[in-house]
C-alpha cells in the first residue's frame, strides 16, 4: 500500500508540472513574459471550488468549467496585454496577479480572507475517490495534455508559434497573425493553469487567496526557468526536481524560498536556457556522453 | 422660549464650528501623512526610474537594496547610536550593493532579451528577502532613532519628528539630484546616456562609468528610504521590500518610465491618494492597490504615464 | 569492498531497529507550528512552550512510565505543507494525538484530515470556526478541539468590559482584513451596540503588511471616541499604539490576544502603557501552575511567555491529560476530551467543551509599568458560551 504521504507529494508534483507546462506555453511558445500566472491557477481553483461548494456542481463538471473560465479570462486579459510593450507587459501581468488576489480577498462572494472550504475529492462508483485513484486521474489527464501539446507543436499553430518566438517582426512580415497566435497561447496556457487549479482545489479541500499570489507565480516561474523556458520537458523536469527536493531534504525545505531565488538568479545569469536548454551543462555532458558511447563502439 | 432657542442655536453653531475646525486640522494632518509617505515613495522610485532610463531594465531587486539600507542603517545605529550616521552608512551600504548588482548581474546580461535581467532581478530579490530572514531573524526589529527635534504641534495637528526628518531628507536629496543632473557634466552625460547610449559613447563618454554612478546614486536614495521608513514605523523586517517592489513599479509607470520629475509627481500623488482614500473618503479599498489602480487609470488617458514621452 | 558495504548496511540496520524499538516504547504525539516563514516568531514561541511542557511531563516519568515522543513539524504558515504534514503524522509517524501550535489556515486544512483518520487534535490558538465544524457536512469535527477563543466571543467579551467597566460610550474599531480580524470586530461591535454604546467608525486594514496607520488614526481622532478597539498581531499593535501617541490621540486603546506578546511591549515602548487587552493568559494568576510556567519559560528561553506559547502549552497539556486518563487509543482519548469538565488550564479553567469549543472566562489585562497585569475577567455565561451550531 503506497503511503498517503508519498501520494500527496506525487499529486502536488503533477499539479505543479501541469502549471509549469502551462506557463511554458505562454513564455516559451509565445515568448511573453507572464509574471502573474498564479492568477489563472487561482481563477481555476476558485471557479471549481465555488461551482462545487456553492452551486453543487459535481467535480466532473466543475473542473473542466474551471479550465474554460480561466481560458476566457486569459483571452480577455491577453488581448490588451499583448498590444503592450515587453516591460509594461511584465508589470501588467504582476498587476493582474495582485488584482485577482485582491478580488478573492476582498469580495465576500469569494469567501474573502477565510477562503473556501469543503471542497472534496470527486465521487465515482458511488464513493469518494481515494488519493491514489486521484493521482492516476490527474496523471492521465496530464499525459493527454502532453499528447495534445505534441500534436499542436507539429501543426501549423506550432510552426506559427515557433516563428513568433524566433523573430516576432519577421514572422509578422511573413504574414503570420502574430497577435492572434499570441492570444491563442495565452488562452491555452491559462486554461491549463485553470485546470491545474481545479485539481488543486479538490485535493487541498480548502483554498485561500494567499495561495495564488505573486509568491506562487515565482515558484512556478522558478520551475520553468530551472528546467528551461521553451523546452518541451524542461518545465516538467523543473517541477519534479523542485517539488521533490524540499521533501527529501529537511535543510532544503527550510531554505526553499532562498534556493528558488538563487536558482532563478544563477540560472538566468549563467544558464539562461535552463537545465534542458541547448547551452546547459547538462545537455553538454549528455552530448559528450552520447558521443563517447557511440564512438567507443 | 425665544431666548433659550437663540442660545441653543448659538451653541449648536459653535459646536459645528468646532467640528469644522477639527476637520480642517484633520485634513492638514492627512496632508502631512500623505506627503510624508509620498516622499519615501519618491526616494525609492527615483532609483528605479533612473535605472530603467539608462538600462531599460526593471530593477525589481531595487526593493531588496532598499531593505538592505534599512538593515545596514539599523546595524550601525545599534553600534553608534546616532541617526545621521546610520543614515549615511545605510545609504553607503545600499550604494555598494547596487553597484555589485549592476556590475556582476546586469552588465553581463545586456545582450540577452530583457526577460533575462528581469528574472535575475526577481530571483535576487527573493533571495535577498530570505537572506535577511536567515541572518537577522524573522522578527521585526525596532529602529528607535531620535534626533531630539520634537514634534511641531499646532492645536490638533501634529507634524511628528519623523515626518519632519523625512521631508527634510527628501528635500535635500531632490535638490542634490536636480543640481547634479542639470549643473554637472556627469549629470549631463547621464541624461545623454538615457536618451542614446551609443551616440553618447561616441562622444567620448565612458558609458560604463556613467551607468555605475547612476546605480550608486539610485541605490543610495533607496537606502535612505529604507532608513527613513525604518525610523518612521520603528520597524525593520525581512519582507519590508515586498510591497515597495511592486508599488514603486506602478509609481514609475504612472509617472512615465525613465522620467524623473514624473516619478516624483507620481509618488506624491500615490501617497496622497492612499491617505485620502483611507483617512478622508474612508473607502474600504486595499491601500496597496491604489497605486496600481491609479496607474491603470492614467495609462488609459496617457499611455506613457503622467509626464512620459514616447 | 563488497564486504565493507555489507557490514555497513548491517550496522545501519541494527541502529535503525534499535531506534525503532526504543521509539516503540514511546507515545507519539504530533505538533506543528510556523517555525519558519512569516509567522516564525509565534511558531518559535509555541514550540518553546510545548517543549517546556514536554520536558515537564517526561521528567516526571512520562505517562505510566512511557515517555512522550513529540514529533515536531514546521508548516511555514502554508496550508499546503500542513496537508503534507498531517498525512505524514498519521501514516509515517503514527501519532495518537496532535497539538496544533499554528494559525487558522494550516490548522483548518488539517482538521478534516485528522477527523477522518480519527486522531484527536487540540488547537492552541487557531481561531477559524471550521477547525471544529465541518461546513459541508454541517456537523462538528468531533475529534478537533480548540483551546483558544472564537473571534466573536473574544470580541464580545472585550466589548462587555469596555462598555461596562471602562465606561466607553463611543467606540471606534480598527481591524485587520483576515478572518480573525473580521470575526472579533463584528463580535465587539454587536455586543457594544447591544449594550448601548455607539460605534463611530469601523476601519479595516490590509494584513499582513500595513505599517502606516496614521491615515486611519487621524480619521479616528476626528470622531474623538472614548475607546479604540484595535485588532492586530504584535507588529500592527505596536505601530497602532505608537502612532496614536505621536498623533496625539487621547482615546483609550483596547486590543486583543494578538497584542499579548513581549514583542509588542518591546516595539511599542512607553506608548504601550495603559493599553488594555482581552486575552487568555493572566500574569497575576496566583495559581502555581501559572507562576511556575512564567518563571520556567523565562529561565529557559530568556524571554517572557506570550499568549501563543501559553495557549499551545495548554493544548498540549489538555491532550496529555486525556492520554493519562484514557490510554493510547485515539478513540478513547477523544472520549476523554469530550468529557472534560472543569479542567484547570494554564490559560484559565475550562468548564467544558461545546462542539470542541471551550467555555472559559476571558482575561482582561492592562500594561502597567511595561508589563501585563490583571485588570479584570469576563465570565458571563451568555458571553463566553460558544453557540451550538446545527
Amino acid at each position: 500500500m503506497i503511503s498517503g504521504y508519498l501520494i500527496t507529494i506525487l499529486i502536488i508534483i503533477v499539479i505543479y508540472a501541469m502549471l509549469a507546462h502551462s506557463l511554458n506555453i505562454i513564455t516559451g511558445h509565445a515568448g511573453q513574459i507572464s509574471l502573474g500566472h498564479a492568477a489563472f491557477f487561482g481563477i481555476g481553483a476558485y471557479t471549481s471550488a465555488m461551482l462545487y461548494a456553492e452551486a453543487g456542481f459535481p467535480f466532473w463538471l466543475s473542473v473542466p468549467l474551471a479550465a474554460v473560465v480561466a481560458g476566457i479570462v486569459g483571452a480577455l486579459l491577453g488581448i490588451p496585454c499583448l498590444r503592450v510593450r515587453d516591460d509594461f507587459l511584465a508589470i501588467t501581468t504582476m498587476g493582474i496577479n495582485f488584482v485577482v488576489e485582491a478580488i478573492f480577498l476582498y469580495i465576500p462572494f469569494f469567501g474573502g480572507a477565510m477562503g473556501i472550504g469543503g471542497i472534496n475529492l470527486p465521487k465515482w462508483f458511488g464513493r469518494e475517490m481515494t488519493k491514489p485513484e486521484y493521482f492516476i486521474l490527474i496523471l492521465v489527464v496530464f499525459f493527454l495534455l502532453l499528447l495534445m501539446d505534441r500534436r499542436l507543436g507539429r501543426s501549423w499553430i506550432g510552426l506559427a508559434w515557433a516563428s513568433i518566438r524566433e523573430d516576432e517582426q519577421a514572422a509578422g512580415a511573413m504574414g503570420v497573425d502574430v497577435v492572434r497566435f499570441k492570444v491563442l497561447a495565452f488562452i491555452l496556457g491559462s486554461a491549463i493553469a485553470g485546470l491545474a487549479g481545479g485539481f488543486y482545489a479538490h485535493f487541498l479541500t480548502f483554498i485561500m487567496p494567499q495561495n495564488f499570489g505573486f509568491g506562487q507565480s515565482i515558484v512556478v516561474l522558478s520551475m520553468v526557468v530551472f528546467g528551461g523556458i521553451g523546452t518541451r520537458w524542461g518545465p516538467i523536469v523543473g517541477a519534479i526536481i523542485l517539488g521533490i527536493l524540499p521533501e527529501v531534504s529537511r535543510p532544503i525545505m527550510e531554505y526553499r524560498i532562498l534556493i528558488y531565488g538563487v536558482l532563478l538568479l544563477a540560472m538566468m545569469r549563467f544558464q539562461p536556457g535552463g537545465l534542458l536548454g541547448s547551452e546547459s551543462i547538462l545537455s553538454k555532458v549528455f552530448r559528450r556522453t552520447v558521443y563517447r558511447l557511440s564512438s567507443s563502439e | 422660549m425665544v431666548r433659550s432657542n437663540e442660545f441653543g442655536v448659538r451653541r449648536k453653531r459653535l459646536r459645528t464650528q468646532h467640528f469644522e475646525l477639527r476637520t480642517k486640522f484633520m485634513l492638514w494632518q492627512q496632508l502631512a501623512n500623505g506627503i510624508a509617505i509620498g516622499s519615501v515613495y519618491a526616494l525609492i522610485s527615483l532609483g528605479l526610474t533612473m535605472v530603467y532610463g539608462i538600462l531599460r531594465i526593471l530593477h525589481v531587486a531595487h526593493a531588496g537594496i532598499y531593505a538592505l539600507g534599512a538593515y545596514v542603517g539599523l546595524l550601525s545605529f545599534r553600534l553608534v547610536g546616532n541617526f545621521w550616521l546610520s543614515l549615511i552608512v545605510g545609504m553607503a551600504g545600499a550604494a555598494v550593493a547596487g553597484y555589485i548588482v549592476e556590475r556582476f548581474l546586469y552588465m553581463p546580461l545586456l545582450h540577452l532579451p530583457r526577460i533575462a535581467p528581469l528574472i535575475v532581478s526577481i530571483g535576487l530579490f527573493t533571495a535577498m528577502e530570505e537572506a535577511f530572514r536567515i541572518v537577522a531573524g524573522p522578527h521585526t526589529l525596532a529602529y528607535n532613532a531620535r534626533v531630539g527635534l520634537g514634534d511641531l504641534s499646532i492645536g490638533s495637528f501634529h507634524l511628528t519628528e519623523t515626518q519632519i526628518l523625512i521631508l527634510f531628507v527628501t528635500f535635500a536629496v531632490l535638490i542634490f539630484l536636480w543640481a547634479f543632473l542639470t549643473k554637472t557634466r556627469t549629470g549631463l552625460a547621464m541624461r545623454a546616456c538615457a536618451q542614446d547610449p551609443e551616440t553618447t559613447s561616441s562622444f567620448g563618454v565612458n558609458v560604463s562609468r556613467i551607468i555605475a554612478i547612476n546605480f550608486l546614486i539610485g541605490s543610495a536614495m533607496a537606502g535612505a528610504a529604507g532608513v527613513l521608513i525604518g525610523v518612521y514605523d520603528n520597524q525593520v523586517w525581512p519582507t519590508m521590500g515586498s510591497i515597495p517592489a511592486y508599488k514603486a513599479l506602478a509609481i514609475v509607470v504612472l509617472g512615465g518610465l525613465g522620467n524623473i520629475p514624473g516619478t516624483v509627481l507620481a509618488s506624491i500623488v500615490v501617497g496622497l491618494a492612499e491617505t485620502f482614500f483611507i483617512g478622508v473618503l474612508a473607502i474600504p479599498f486595499p491601500r496597496d492597490a491604489v497605486a496600481f489602480v491609479a496607474m491603470i487609470l492614467v495609462l488609459m488617458f496617457k499611455p506613457y504615464g503622467l509626464l512620459g514621452k514616447a | 569492498m563488497k564486504c565493507r558495504g555489507f557490514l555497513f548496511s548491517i550496522f545501519v540496520f541494527s541502529i535503525l531497529s534499535l531506534t525503532a524499538l526504543a521509539y516503540g516504547q514511546d507515545i507519539p504525539v504530533g505538533f506543528f507550528a510556523p517555525i519558519t516563514g512569516p509567522a516564525a516568531a509565534d511558531g518559535a514561541s509555541a514550540k518553546n512552550a510545548v517543549e517546556l511542557g514536554l520536558k515537564e511531563v517526561n521528567d516526571a516519568g512520562g505517562i505510566s512510565g512511557k515517555k512522550i515522543n513529540l514529533i515536531i513539524y514546521d508548516d511555514r504558515m502554508n496550508p499546503q505543507e500542513a496537508v503534507a504534514i498531517a498525512n505524514k503524522l498519521i501514516e509515517k509517524d503514527k501519532v495518537i494525538g496532535v497539538v496544533s501550535g499554528s494559525y487558522s489556515a494550516p490548522t483548518r486544512v488539517t482538521a478534516p484530515i485528522f477527523q477522518k483518520a480519527g486522531i484527536p487534535m487540540v488547537a492552541g490558538y487557531a481561531v477559524h470556526p471550521d477547525v471544529t465544524w465541518d461546513p459541508r457536512e454541517k456537523k462538528p469535527n468531533d475529534f478537533c478541539f480548540r483551546n483558544g477563543f472564537l473571534g466573536e466571543i473574544e470580541g464580545a467579551a472585550a466589548a462587555q468590559f469596555a462598555v461596562k467597566n471602562l465606561k466607553a460610550k463611543k467606540v471606534s474599531l480598527i481591524f485587520m482584513d483576515n478572518d480573525f480580524g473580521r470575526a472579533i470586530s463584528s463580535g465587539f461591535a454587536d455586543r457594544a451596540e447591544k449594550l448601548g454604546a455607539k460605534v463611530l467608525t469601523k476601519q479595516m486594514y490590509k494584513f499582513p503588511g500595513e505599517k502606516d496607520f496614521r491615515p486611519y488614526l487621524t480619521r479616528i481622532k476626528e470622531g474623538n471616541p472614548d475607546l479604540i478597539f484595535a485588532a492586530g498581531y504584535y507588529n500592527e499593535a505596536a505601530s497602532i499604539v505608537r502612532q496614536a501617541k505621536e498623533l496625539g490621540v487621547t482615546s483609550k486603546i483596547m486590543g486583543e490576544e494578538g497584542f499579548d506578546s513581549p514583542k509588542f511591549l518591546e516595539i511599542a515602548g512607553p506608548a504601550a502603557e495603559g493599553v488594555v487587552i482581552a486575552t487568555n493568559l493572566d500574569r497575576d494568576d496566583p495559581r502555581p501552575l501559572v507562576q511556575n510556567f512564567l518563571k520556567n519559560y523565562r529561565k529557559a528561553y530568556n524571554e517572557d511567555a506570550d499568549m501563543v506559547g501559553a495557549s499551545s502549552y495548554d493544548a498540549f497539556m489538555i491532550l496529555v491529560n486525556a492520554i493519562k486518563k484514557a490510554g493510547t487509543d485515539p478513540k478513547a482519548i477523544q472520549k476523554a476530551l469530550l468529557e472534560t469538565k472543569d479542567y484547570n488550564g494554564l490559560t484559565g479553567k475550562i468548564s467544558r467543551f461545546v462542539q470542541g469549543e471551550v467555555v472559559k472566562p476571558v482575561q482582561i489585562q492592562v500594561v502597567k509599568g511595561g508589563k501585563f497585569h490583571r485588570l479584570g475577567v469576563v465570565d458571563n455565561p451568555e458571553i463566553i458560551t460558544p453557540p451550538t451550531k446545527q
